[in-house]
C-alpha cells in the first residue's frame, strides 16, 4: 500500500469520528438494557442512567418465562422470513419490466406507482377492502399487505437501471428471454440490492403492528410488537383496589425496556450477515457519463 | 399503429406478465381503498357508509385553511420539512462515503451496525430517552454544570425544538438511511478505483470522481422520494418531542389532525388533511422530476 | 413458478374485493355467521354470548370458554366475549370500535368514547334504555341514584330525553392532596390551614431537610406534564379541575369554563410565585408519571394530588425503596382570602355501557339480563375479586388480590367497583382483600378516603356531554389552556398574557361552547 501520510490522517480522521458517532448511537441502547437489568427500586427512584443499578436478571426471567411471548416471537419470525421471500419475489418482477425502455406501460406506471407512495388511503375504506377479500381474522394478513412497497420497488427499479447493458445484450443474443434473464443473471448479480431490501421489508414485517391490530382477533396470531405495546404504551388507566406489588423486582419500566430489547435483538443480528452481499455483489454496474 | 402495437406485445410479452401481479397488487391495497377518500368530500359518517353520506364539496378543505392557528401550524410543518429535506436527507450520503473509507472489514461492519441500531428504538423509547437527557439531573445539565452554566429544561423552551427534532431525526435515522447508499457503493467496479490509484488520484479525487457520481442516481431518487413526503413529518417522532410549551413552534399538520380528526373521530376532515399533504408532496415530486429529467435521466418517470 | 400462484391469488382476492365492498350496505355478512355459531349455542337452553367492548390497558382478552368466560358465565348466566382491543388512551379502540360499526359489527354491549354515544343514538344503532331498564334491568335502575338518571335525560341527543347509556357512576371523592404528616411532625409544624401557612410549612419542606439525608433534594410539591396532577394548588382559588383538565362550574352566577375565570388568574400567578421560589418541582410540566412517582416514592416530595384510594401503591413503593415508612394525611384546600376552595368532584364521570339496537331478540334480553347481574349488589365483591388463582388467592380464608400481571390475568370489563363505586364499598372490598403485610398502607388509605370527603364539592358541570365541544376539539383539549398556563407557571410569560389566553380562547370557539354548555345547564335544571 503505498498511501501518503495525508491520506492515512485522512482515514485515521474519519475513523476517529466514526467510532465517536457509533458510541453516541449506541448510549441510549445502552442505558435502555441497564434499566432492564436494575432493580425496581432503582428505576422506581430514576436512579439508572447509563449503568444497570442493583443488578438483577428478574425482568428478564420474567420474560423469558413468559410462553406466548415465544409463541409470538416465532410467529413473528416466520412471518417476517416468509414475507420477505415472497416480498422480493413480488417487487424483482414488477421492477424488472419497469427498469426496460421498451416496456411500453413504464411510465404511466411509475406515475401510479409514486401516486400509489404519497397518497395514503384513509383507514375505513382500507380495512373494508382488505376485510372484502377475506383477509379478516386471518394470519395471512401478517404477511399479504406487506409484500409490496412502492419505495422499494423504486429502489430496485433504480438499480436495475444502472445494470450494465452490454451483459444483457450478450445474453439475449443466446436467445435468453426475459424471465431466464431476470432470474439467471439479473437477480444473481443484484445480491447489494436484494439484501438491502431483504432487510427493508424484514424490518417491516417484524416491527407490523398496525395490521394485526385492526384485522386480526384471534389472539393466538398477536405478533410480537403488539405483546410489547401492552408494556409501552403508558395508559394510565387506574384501576381502584389495586393490589400490592411490593413483593416483585420488577416494575413496568424494566418490564418494557426488556421487551423493547428482546424484540429488536433478533432484527439487529440480521445485519451484519447481510451486510457480506454488499461486498460480493461488487460486480455490476458500469460508470455512466 | 396497431401492428406495431402488436408486434411489440409478441417480443416483449414477458415484461407485461411480470408487471402483472404487482398492477393487481396496487389496485386491490393501493388504489381501490384510496376511491374511499372521497369522503374528504362527505360529511362521512359510519351509519350512513360511503355512498349516502351527504357530499359536503370543500367544506371540510375550508375549515383546515380558515382554521385560526392554520398558518402557524402550516409553516411550523413547512419549515421542519425543509429542514428534513437540508439538514437530515445529506448526511446518511456523508456517512456512506466515510464509512467506505474505512478498509478494516471488521471495523467497518461494527460501525454500521452501530450506527443502524437507533431506528430500531420506537420514538416513544427515544422521546422517553431524551426527555430524560435534556432533564435537570440528564447529561445535557451535567455537560453544562462542567462549563459552570445554569440548567436548561431543553424540552419546555420553544428555542431548543427545532433543533432537537433535526438532531433526534439524524440519530436515529442516518444511519439506517446508509444502507441504500451502501449496497449503491457496493455495485462499484473495484478495477474503477484501481486504475483510479495507479494514475495517482487521491482518496478525496477517488471520492469526487468516482464514488460520488455512482452514487448520484440513488440520492437523486431517494431525494424525489423524500419531497413527495415533505409535509408527511411522521407524527410519532413531534408528538412524542412536543410539550404544551412547545406547541407554537412544533404543532404541525400531522399533530393537529391528530387532536382534531384522528382523536375525534372525524374522518372526513383527517382525509382531507391527508390529501392536502399528499396533493402539495405529488405536485413537488412531479416539478423535481421534470426538472431532473432535464438535467439527467435518473427521474422517477 | 410460485409468482403465478401469487398472480392468481391476486386475482381472485382483486374479484373479491369488488363483490363485497359492492354490496356493502348488505348487513350480516360474517356477523350472520358469528350469530349462526352463537345461536347453536342458546338453541339447547344454553348461555347467550355477547361480544362486550370496553376498556383493557394490555389485560389477556376474554374468549369462549376461559376461564373469566366461565366465571362470568356462572356469576352472571350469559356468555361474556371480551375481545383484545387495544386501548392507547382511547385513540386506537374509537378507531376500531368506527372499523366494527362500518363493517356492521357492532358489539352488543360497549363503552363509547369521545362523545361517540351522540351519533350512536341518533342513527338508531343504540338501543332506548328508557322502559327496558326499569323492566329487564331492575339493579341498574335501582344502583344509580335518581339525579343521575335526571342528566342523563338531559343529555339525549335527539332532544326527547330518553335514557340511552348507563353512567359511570362515583359517589363520593376521589381526589385530595396529600401530604407528609410524618415531615410536618418532625418540623414541629401544625397542618396548614391557610395558604400562608402552606406557603410556610412548603418552604419548610425546601430548606429544613425534612427526609433528615442531609442533601436539600426535596421537592415541596408539584405535578405532571400537561400542566396535570396539581390540581390541590388550583383547589384553593375554587377553580373546578378535574385531573389538570379545567372544569364546569358556577362563577359570577353563570355556569362557566374555569379556565378563564379571574380565579384561574389568580391560581396561576400563585403558582408561578411558587415556582420561582422553588417550592414546586422545577420540572413540574415535564414529569412523566414514572418520574413524578419516582420522586415521590424516594422519598423527596412533600406533598402531591392523586387518587386518595391509589396512596397504597406509593406508600409501599416508597417503604421498598427506602426504608421509610411514610404517613400521609389529605392536605385540607388551604384558605384564601376572598376564595371558597374545593376539590372537584364529579358523580357522573362519564358513559359507561351503549347497548346495541339489536336486531336479536335473544341477545338484546342476554345482555340486559347481563347488565342486571353485574349491578345486583352481591356480585360486586365476585367481580371484584376475578376468577382465583388468576386475579386473587386465598391465605389465612382471605382473599387476597394478586398484583397486576398482563401475562395471565384476563380483562375484567365487568366491575362495579370501578363502575358504580361508593365510599362504603371502596373501603370495604380494601379492608377485606388486605393482606397482613400491606395493612399499614391500606389503614391510611382508607382513612384519608373518609378524610377527603370534607373537602370534596360536586361541580355544576358534572354530567356535561362531551357534545358541547362538537366542532372546537382544541377547546375539549385544552390545547390552548395548556399552553399558557404551563407558559405563565414556568415564568416564560407574564400573568397578564393570561388576558390574551381569555380573549383567544372566547373567539376560537370558547364563546360557543360557553353557550351550548350553559343551555344544557339549563336543561338539567328543569
Amino acid at each position: 500500500m503505498l498511501a501518503s501520510r495525508g491520506e492515512k490522517v485522512f482515514v485515521g480522521v474519519i475513523t476517529g469520528l466514526l467510532i465517536l458517532l457509533s458510541v453516541v448511537a449506541l448510549v441510549p441502547l445502552v442505558s435502555v438494557i441497564s434499566t432492564s437489568l436494575s432493580s425496581k427500586s432503582a428505576v422506581d427512584m430514576n436512579l439508572v442512567t447509563l449503568w444497570p443499578k442493583q443488578f438483577t436478571l428478574d425482568s428478564w426471567k420474567y420474560i423469558v418465562d413468559r410462553p406466548d411471548l415465544w409463541k409470538s416471537f416465532f410467529l413473528t419470525l416466520s412471518t417476517t422470513v416468509i414475507g420477505t421471500v415472497l416480498a422480493l419475489l413480488m417487487t424483482a418482477l414488477f421492477a424488472y419490466p419497469l427498469s426496460k425502455p421498451e416496456f411500453r406501460w413504464g411510465s404511466v406506471i411509475m406515475m401510479a406507482v409514486v401516486v400509489a407512495m404519497i397518497f395514503k388511503a384513509p383507514i375505513i375504506p382500507y380495512f373494508l377492502t382488505v376485510r372484502g377479500i377475506g383477509l379478516y381474522d386471518n394470519p395471512l394478513v401478517l404477511v399479504i399487505p406487506h409484500i409490496l412497497n412502492p419505495f422499494n420497488l423504486i429502489i430496485m427499479r433504480t438499480f436495475f437501471k444502472q445494470f450494465s447493458k452490454e451483459l444483457e445484450e450478450a445474453a439475449f443474443l443466446e436467445g435468453c428471454g426475459y424471465f431466464r434473464m431476470l432470474f439467471q443473471f439479473v437477480l444473481p448479480l443484484s445480491k447489494a440490492v436484494l439484501a438491502t431490501l431483504a432487510l427493508f421489508y424484514g424490518v417491516v414485517l417484524w416491527n407490523q403492528f398496525q395490521h394485526p391490530l385492526l384485522f386480526l382477533q384471534d389472539t393466538n396470531w398477536f405478533p410480537l410488537q403488539i405483546k410489547i405495546r401492552q408494556f409501552i404504551t403508558d395508559d394510565s388507566v387506574i384501576m381502584a383496589g389495586a393490589s400490592s406489588t411490593m413483593s416483585l423486582n420488577y416494575n413496568e419500566r424494566t418490564l418494557r425496556a426488556a421487551t423493547v430489547i428482546f424484540a429488536i435483538v433478533p432484527i439487529v443480528v440480521v445485519y451484519p450477515f447481510l451486510q457480506k452481499y454488499f461486498v460480493k455483489g461488487a460486480m455490476i454496474g458500469s460508470v455512466k457519463g | 399503429m396497431k401492428s406495431i402495437a402488436s408486434h411489440q406485445m409478441k417480443l416483449y410479452w414477458p415484461l407485461y406478465v411480470m408487471a402483472i401481479p404487482g398492477i393487481i397488487f396496487l389496485i386491490v391495497f393501493k388504489f381501490i381503498p384510496l376511491a374511499g377518500a372521497v369522503i374528504a368530500f362527505k360529511d362521512y359518517s359510519v351509519f350512513q357508509g360511503f355512498i349516502d353520506s351527504p357530499w359536503v364539496g370543500f367544506k371540510h378543505f375550508e375549515t383546515l385553511l380558515q382554521h385560526p392557528d392554520f398558518l402557524n401550524v402550516f409553516s411550523n410543518t413547512l419549515l421542519l420539512g425543509l429542514f428534513k429535506l437540508t439538514i437530515v436527507f445529506p448526511v446518511p450520503v456523508l456517512l456512506a462515503l466515510m464509512i467506505n473509507e474505512i478498509r478494516k472489514s471488521a471495523l467497518k461492519k461494527g460501525i454500521q451496525t452501530a450506527l443502524y441500531i437507533p431506528h430500531f428504538l420506537s420514538w416513544v423509547i427515544v422521546g422517553g430517552i431524551l426527555f430524560d437527557f435534556f432533564s435537570l439531573s440528564g447529561m445535557f445539565n451535567i455537560i453544562l454544570g462542567w462549563f459552570g452554566a445554569e440548567p436548561v429544561l431543553a424540552m419546555q423552551e420553544s428555542a431548543y425544538f427545532r433543533p432537537i427534532y433535526v438532531l433526534a431525526s439524524i440519530w436515529k435515522d442516518a444511519g439506517w438511511g446508509t444502507v441504500v447508499y451502501m449496497a449503491a457503493i457496493s455495485a462499484i467496479d473495484p478495477q474503477l478505483y484501481e486504475s483510479a490509484m495507479i494514475d495517482g488520484a487521491s482518496r478525496i479525487r477517488q471520492i469526487r470522481h468516482i464514488t460520488f457520481p455512482i452514487l448520484l442516481p440513488t440520492v437523486l431518487v431517494l431525494f424525489l422520494l423524500d419531497i413527495g413526503n415533505f409535509l408527511d413529518l411522521g407524527f410519532d417522532q413531534v408528538y412524542n418531542l412536543l410539550t404544551p410549551m412547545t406547541y407554537n413552534v412544533g404543532d404541525i399538520l400531522d399533530t393537529y389532525v391528530f387532536r382534531t380528526g384522528i382523536q375525534q373521530g372525524q374522518y372526513s376532515f383527517a382525509t382531507a388533511v391527508g390529501l392536502f399533504q399528499s396533493v402539495i408532496g405529488f405536485i413537488m415530486v412531479y416539478t423535481f422530476n421534470k426538472l431532473s429529467n432535464k438535467v439527467s435521466d435518473g427521474g422517477l418517470w | 413458478m410460485s409468482f403465478k400462484k401469487v398472480g392468481l391469488f391476486l386475482a381472485a382476492s382483486a374479484l373479491a374485493v369488488t363483490a363485497v365492498t359492492g354490496c356493502n350496505g348488505n348487513e350480516n355478512n360474517s356477523a350472520g355467521n358469528a350469530n349462526a355459531n352463537q345461536n347453536q349455542a342458546s338453541n339447547g337452553d344454553q348461555v347467550v354470548d355477547i361480544e362486550v367492548w370496553g376498556t383493557n390497558i394490555g389485560y389477556q382478552p376474554v374468549t369462549k370458554g376461559s376461564k373469566l368466560y366461565e366465571f362470568y358465565k356462572e356469576k352472571l348466566g350469559v356468555g361474556v366475549i371480551n375481545p383484545y382491543v387495544e386501548w392507547n388512551g382511547g385513540t386506537n379502540y374509537l378507531n376500531q370500535l368506527n372499523l366494527k360499526i362500518a363493517a356492521n359489527e357492532m358489539p352488543d354491549l360497549f363503552v363509547p368514547q369521545q362523545g361517540l354515544e351522540d351519533s350512536l343514538a341518533k342513527n338508531g344503532a343504540i338501543v332506548d334504555l328508557t322502559e327496558l331498564l326499569p323492566k329487564y334491568a331492575p339493579n341498574v335502575w335501582k344502583a344509580i341514584p335518581e339525579d343521575i338518571w335526571k342528566v342523563v335525560k338531559a343529555n339525549d341527543p335527539t332532544g326527547q330525553g330518553r335514557i340511552y347509556y348507563i353512567p359511570n357512576v362515583v359517589e363520593y371523592g376521589r381526589y385530595a392532596g396529600l401530604i407528609r404528616q410524618d415531615w410536618l411532625d418532625k418540623l414541629g409544624l401544625k397542618m396548614p390551614k391557610t395558604q400562608d401557612e402552606y406557603v410556610k410549612v412548603l418552604e419548610a419542606f425546601r430548606d429544613k431537610d425534612p427526609n433528615g439525608n442531609g442533601q436539600k433534594d426535596e421537592i415541596p410539591t408539584g405535578g405532571r406534564e400537561q400542566v396535570r396532577w396539581m390540581d390541590h394548588l388550583f383547589a384553593m382559588y375554587g377553580v373546578a379541575m378535574f385531573e389538570g383538565y379545567p372544569d364546569w362550574d358556577i362563577y359570577d352566577g353563570k355556569l362557566t369554563y374555569s379556565a378563564v375565570t379571574p380565579n384561574m388568574r389568580a391560581a396561576l400567578e400563585f403558582i408561578a410565585k411558587l415556582y420561582k421560589e422553588g417550592l414546586i418541582d422545577k420540572e413540574s410540566v415535564l414529569n412523566s408519571k414514572d418520574k413524578w412517582e419516582g420522586k415521590i416514592q424516594s422519598n423527596k416530595v412533600g406533598n402531591y394530588f392523586h387518587w386518595v384510594e391509589q396512596g397504597n401503591l406509593v406508600f409501599e413503593n416508597l417503604y421498598k425503596n427506602t426504608g421509610v415508612k411514610a404517613e400521609f394525611s389529605v392536605l385540607p384546600v388551604p384558605e384564601v382570602a376572598g376564595y371558597k376552595g374545593f376539590y372537584t368532584m364529579k358523580k357522573f364521570a362519564s358513559p359507561l355501557w351503549v347497548v346495541k339496537n339489536n336486531k336479536d331478540q335473544e341477545k338484546l334480553m342476554a345482555t340486559l339480563k347481563l347488565l342486571n347481574n353485574v349491578y345486583d349488589k352481591k356480585n360486586w365483591k365476585d367481580l371484584f375479586l376475578g376468577v382465583e388463582g388468576m386475579h386473587y388467592t386465598m391465605k389465612d380464608g382471605k382473599a387476597i388480590k394478586l398484583p397486576d400481571d398482563k401475562s395471565t390475568q384476563e380483562n375484567q370489563i365487568l366491575n362495579p367497583a370501578t363502575s358504580i363505586s361508593t365510599l362504603d364499598l371502596t373501603i370495604d372490598l380494601f379492608n377485606s382483600t388486605v393482606s397482613e403485610d400491606s395493612k399499614w398502607a391500606i389503614d391510611q388509605v382508607t382513612r384519608n378516603m373518609k378524610e377527603a370527603q370534607k373537602y370534596a364539592k360536586v361541580i355544576a358541570g358534572d354530567g356535561m356531554p362531551a357534545s358541547v365541544y362538537d366542532g372546537f376539539p382544541d377547546i375539549n383539549n385544552r390545547t390552548l389552556y395548556a399552553e399558557y398556563a404551563a407558559k405563565i407557571i414556568i415564568g416564560q410569560y407574564p400573568i397578564s398574557k393570561f388576558d390574551e389566553f381569555v380573549e383567544k380562547w372566547n373567539k376560537s370557539g370558547g364563546e360557543e361552547v360557553t353557550k351550548r354548555a350553559r343551555e344544557w345547564y339549563s336543561k338539567v335544571q328543569q
